[in-house]
């Protein structure tokens, strides 16, 4: 059980009614991890929604087999795992602490369990995991656009590349 | 008013329960456009959801020096803007109409408003832009990579 002004820290709870934030809290459990732990790997199935509370967690995915690249650095109130809250499946990043974390696990089956008995629940949520989508979505377009920008040279190599183009 | 069974013709909507699609029918508008209107423009705020019945749409993004790095066209069925949902994000593109085109547009402050009294509908039109945001999130997540193991220093000829 994690108390309402400790879930108020996470970004994406902010402005969440309170009567929705005691209902997470019942569910969640804050968990602290040393340096280096690996929280899961690319591949592995996410079955928890993590939202950190203090410290720094790298979201890091292998470019070959010497090299891997950091995609994020999450820090205190910010979150990730949100695929646990939608439908699971394997994760697209490995999450490993880059220093001593407190970190709330929410469990992904749970909150989905609850999401079908408490829409308003559900609504304020996903919402929150939409906008940070699409945060995220629109970094890494940013970041292939200021490649190709340096580098028009690699178009070729880009396949999809209409995908950039937020078009559903 | 846009009847639901015109709403089923839009990718984004057509996988959405009947009952949900009937609340969001008074709340569509649709509206002809000529050729070379400016939906959005590239860096304004985006305040509706558009989904195209008919026409060509071309979405193009520029880069911080200017130069025009993608263009797109968008095709009948197809949606863009669906950040409207959430307000306060610039558009990341400008999109021009290149034929007429018959669009079916969605009020951003209006559906705030429907999802906010009826959470069902909030979450499950929610639950459908994550999934869609995610998807493409890893799809530009593996291009990024894909051009980084192409970077001609990472990977010397």
């Amino acid at each position: 059980m994690v108390k309402i002004q400790d879930l108020r820290h996470i970004r994406m709870l902010e402005k969440m009614p309170d009567r929705l934030l005691a209902l997470i809290g019942q569910q969640a459990q804050l968990s602290i991890f040393s340096t280096g732990t690996c929280l899961f790997r690319t591949g592995e199935n996410v079955d928890a929604f993590f939202m950190v509370m203090m410290g720094q967690v790298a979201l890091t995915v292998a470019l070959n087999p010497d090299m891997d690249v950091i995609l994020e650095n999450i820090q205190s109130g910010r979150t990730f795992g949100s695929s646990a809250l939608i439908s699971g499946g394997p994760a697209s990043y490995t999450a490993i602490c880059q220093e001593p974390c407190e970190i709330i696990t929410l469990s992904g089956e749970r909150m989905q369990q609850l999401f079908e008995t408490n829409d308003e629940l559900g609504f304020y949520l996903m919402a929150g995991v939409a906008r940070q989508y699409k945060t995220s979505m629109d970094a890494r377009a940013k970041m292939i656009m200021k490649t190709l920008d340096r580098h028009p040279e690699m178009k070729p190599f880009i396949h999809d590349i209409e995908t950039l183009t937020p078009a559903y | 008013m846009v009847p639901s069974d015109q709403l089923k013709k839009i990718q984004f909507l057509d996988d959405l329960p009947d009952d949900i699609l009937e609340k969001i029918s008074p709340h569509a508008r649709q509206a002809v456009f000529e050729p070379d209107t400016i939906l959005i423009r590239q860096g304004d705020f985006q305040h509706l959801v558009h989904m195209l019945v008919s026409g060509k749409i071309c979405l193009n993004a520029r880069s911080d020096t200017g130069r025009v790095l993608t263009l797109d066209e968008v095709a009948p069925g197809q949606s863009f803007g669906l950040s409207a949902f959430f307000g306060n994000f610039p558009a990341t593109f400008t999109a021009v109409c290149t034929t007429p085109c018959d669009i079916v547009v969605l009020s951003g402050d209006l559906m705030a408003k429907l999802f906010e009294t009826d959470h069902r509908t909030g979450y499950t039109v929610m639950r459908r832009v994550a999934q869609l945001f995610k998807d493409r999130r890893n799809k530009h997540t593996e291009q990024f990579l894909h051009a980084l193991s192409t970077h001609p220093a990472i990977n010397p000829v």
